[in-house]
């Protein structure tokens, strides 16, 4: 167990090591930011003097050793554009992508495992074809477009629900439907191959022999070995909600940190850009962990390593 | 199975903790106006930034010394209760008795200095002093009065006190705090006070009752931020929000059939020109482009240009634009700007055989003109970019040009072209429309990265423009300003953007003001 912890810190630093480098140095190709923080009338002179007052007069390894330096100590810098430390800024936004991420996941997981069984234990009938044919549209459907249509319907015609915003706590379910209908389609489709893979297998059928209940055969012996590429696939899906949903964040206009990247990325705030994705590519290492810990606990044949 | 129960419950759980956690919208019996914004919304220090779409928000929560009048006529009192020019150069301002900031913080004259001292020099992140720099000195009179000195007699005083950068803030407040804490917990002097603030987000002012000149008559108003358009739609048909600006053409007609919304038409102050590259010198062009010598360097191509666009048809594709043929919108009252808005001297003005004349003068054989190449992003402020710039092209190429035509997303146009200096032949500018700043742009001193202009009769005109106080005489200097511009050719107005809102009406009463800018202290609540 020690060595495993030991060598995924070790993972982890390089990781972020390297994806700093790379979100630095991208981030500087893309372009100058203060062209796009400048205002049209500018003059060369006011500009230029706007370029050193950010620090981008400076040479760029320069600017990235200080970069460096001051994250180990949490300060990304300032953000160009609320003029407020970048990392204050995206822990502002967190806890609504968090919350989104949350119920997003808790509805695409209580849909998708009960109807991916469903679908591997009715195999070829019309049942299975009819949740096929389902998940198959939810993860074709676009969900901005999605989000659009839930908003019409359930905003603009019945009046149930807000378009918009963080306001009240039902102001959550049209976001979270959005992302969870795709999330809910990605995993039952996932969650019936795993399952017919696993039923075919000896133990289950030994299983059934022994005259244990179907319950009990599919819940403990055929779903928990079923699990692993579910869990691998939900923890990738997890991943990208916990840093924020981009589109359905935009539609929705909910203030998570999703659209703040977009916000960012659209007027060159590089400050809060690289401290959005460091914080991404920490997210989704950190899950990865999450998920590796989880396999152990549903195959105690898989070890530390 | 533990696990996958373990996991439902779980997500039940979060489900539960999401919609117990998250804020509930205030229900209570107060007028709310809420305005949809498409951000970005800038910080709350009004000193730190030029973006006019936050002013806009800024000016509930600040007091100018004095505003421009929602007409564009004049100027209407604010903090200064009255003001009057001593002399040539001194400009006096009254302020009001025991008027005071939010905090209780008094706002007084040495108040005013402190405000105009920071914002008119250039120090740290305040980029809005050459606005500032007519401001020789600001002197305390006494508690209630301050001068403003300027080097020598300044026209446009009143315009330049009541633009960005005249909010006053509260000078001890914001140096115990600093500009950090100040944009977290900023202290106003305007008609409404802040009370909730998620950056970039949501922003709730609720009217001040210890106001100056009384409490404003809707109770909150809320500056949202929804950048989809059609989420704006959205929820203005879901009456969850009250306005909303720059409607998408394919939704007029559904909001106008709606009851209780009203479409209302204004300028939006925005207007879209060409620039004409007339130098080698300004910006990156002469390391990019070493070699290129552009078409329009010639005043000639530059004039058929000028011909060559019909510009009534350019704002019909635009979908709502007002064509025009000078940099200035129309309801000013200064600027001349009556006479090149004229829809008959505009429409005379299109003249593709003179276009072409000019092209023979430029030394071209007929339908064998120059390449320009045209630059402009797929959406500029005020929108459908890419379309007009379509649309020019193939006018252009009527009269003989070949247009090579790069659209590009709006951050790498401003990045690649517009603001590195990049721009070759043409480019798209689009700009706002002030009178006051206008001649300073293509004065001698001024190094602009995407052309670079000195013609010293031409400026003559502008410095003479910028010190006569008498207004006739300084109409009469402005007629010869235009003149030479709508001869240089090197700005070739296209049209000015209108602004199609969206209102509700049922509940709320609101005209626009003429300068475009989304400011509700006078929104009013509705006759039932």
């Amino acid at each position: 167990m020690r060595g495993f912890i030991i060598s995924r810190m070790v993972q982890l630093v390089v990781t972020m090591f390297i994806v700093s480098v790379v979100v630095f140095f991208i981030l500087r190709l893309s372009g100058d930011p203060i062209l796009v923080l400048a205002p049209d009338f500018f003059s060369e002179e006011q500009i230029e003097q706007m370029r050193k007052f950010w620090g981008f007069d400076r040479p760029l390894g320069e600017q990235y050793i200080t970069f460096v330096r001051k994250a180990i100590t949490g300060d990304f810098g300032k953000s160009y554009l609320a003029k407020r430390p970048a990392m204050e800024l995206i822990i502002e936004r967190l806890g609504y992508s968090w919350l989104l991420a949350a119920a997003s996941a808790a509805i695409g997981l209580t849909v998708a495992i009960p109807l991916g069984i469903l679908s591997a234990l009715k195999r070829n009938s019309l049942l299975d074809l009819i949740i096929t044919a389902m998940s198959s549209l939810g993860t074709a459907m676009p969900n901005f477009w999605l989000g659009l249509m839930l908003i019409i319907i359930f905003s603009v015609h019945l009046r149930l629900l807000p378009a918009f915003g963080a306001l009240e706590p039902k102001a959550i379910i049209l976001p979270s439907v959005t992302l969870g209908v795709g999330m809910a389609a990605r995993l039952s489709r996932m969650t019936r191959s795993a399952m017919l893979e696993v039923l075919n297998q000896d133990y289950v059928r030994t299983a059934r022999s022994k005259g244990l209940m179907q319950k009990t055969v599919i819940m403990r012996h055929a779903l928990r070995n079923a699990l692993i590429p579910i869990i691998t696939v939900f923890g990738l899906q997890l991943g990208w909600l916990l840093g924020g949903s981009v589109v359905v964040e935009s539609v929705f206009s909910w203030p998570g940190l999703g659209r703040l990247m977009i916000d960012s990325i659209s007027v060159r705030d590089n400050t809060v850009v690289q401290a959005g994705l460091l914080f991404y590519a920490l997210s989704f290492i950190l899950i990865n962990y999450a998920i590796d810990v989880i396999y152990i606990i549903l195959d105690p044949r898989i070890k530390f390593q | 199975m533990k696990t996958v129960r373990l996991l439902i419950l779980l997500s039940l759980i979060a489900v539960i903790g999401a919609l117990a956690i998250a804020p509930a919208a205030a229900q209570d019996d107060m007028s709310e106006f809420v305005f949809a914004h498409s951000g970005p919304i800038r910080p709350m220090d009004p000193h730190s930034h030029w973006y006019g779409s936050t002013h806009w928000m800024l000016n509930l929560y600040y007091d100018c010394l004095i505003w421009r009048a929602a007409d564009g006529n004049g100027y209407v009192p604010q903090a200064a209760q009255s003001w009057e020019a001593i002399d040539d150069t001194t400009w006096r301002f009254h302020l009001r008795e025991g008027a005071t900031f939010h905090n209780g913080e008094p706002l007084d004259a040495a108040a005013v200095k402190w405000n105009i001292d920071r914002v008119r020099h250039p120090v740290g992140d305040i980029p809005l002093y050459q606005q500032w720099d007519f401001v020789q000195e600001v002197v305390v009179v006494d508690e209630l009065t301050v001068d403003i000195l300027t080097p020598q007699p300044h026209a446009f005083v009143e315009w330049d006190v009541s633009y960005n950068g005249c909010e006053l803030i509260p000078p001890a407040y914001f140096e115990e705090v600093g500009q950090e804490e100040f944009n977290r917990n900023p202290v106003g002097s305007g008609p409404y006070k802040l009370v909730e603030l998620s950056e970039n987000d949501r922003y709730v002012f609720e009217a001040w009752d210890d106001y100056h000149s009384g409490r404003p008559e809707v109770d909150r108003v809320v500056y949202q931020v929804i950048p989809e358009p059609s989420a704006q739609v959205a929820a203005l048909l879901a009456g969850q929000i009250d306005m909303m600006i720059g409607v998408p053409v394919p939704d007029r007609e559904r909001l106008e059939a709606t009851d209780g919304i009203s479409l209302v038409n204004e300028s939006s102050n925005i207007m879209h020109h060409y620039y004409a590259r007339v130098d080698t010198d300004s910006g990156a062009f002469p390391e990019t482009f070493p070699e290129y010598e552009p078409a329009t360097l010639d005043i000639n191509v530059r004039k058929a240009i000028t011909h060559a666009f019909d510009r009534h048809l350019l704002a019909e594709v635009h979908g709502a634009a007002e064509p025009r043929l000078a940099r200035v919108c129309a309801h000013y009252p200064e600027g001349y700007a009556d006479k090149y808005a004229d829809p008959d001297i505009i429409a005379d003005w299109y003249n593709p055989e003179l276009a072409k004349e000019y092209l023979a003068a430029a030394g071209y054989a007929e339908g064998e003109g120059p390449t320009l190449y045209l630059d402009t992003p797929v959406v500029g402020r005020g929108g459908g970019a890419k379309e007009v710039a379509e649309v020019a092209a193939a006018m252009l190429e009527d009269v003989g040009f070949t247009v090579d035509l790069t659209v590009r997303d709006a951050s790498a146009f401003a990045v690649e072209v517009q603001r590195s200096g990049n721009n070759r032949d043409l480019m798209l500018a689009t700009l706002g429309c002030s009178y006051a700043g206008v001649t300073r742009y293509y004065q001698c001193d001024w190094s602009a990265v995407a052309y670079n202009i000195c013609n010293e009769e031409w400026d003559a005109v502008a410095d003479a423009i910028q010190v006569t106080i008498d207004t006739d005489e300084r109409l009469a200097l402005w007629e010869q300003w235009w003149e030479f511009y709508i001869d240089y050719s090197q700005t070739i107005t296209l049209f000015e953007v209108t602004n199609v809102m969206a209102l509700n009406t049922a509940d709320f009463a609101y005209a626009p003001r003429k300068d475009g800018w989304m400011t509700f202290r006078d929104v009013q609540v509705a006759d039932m």
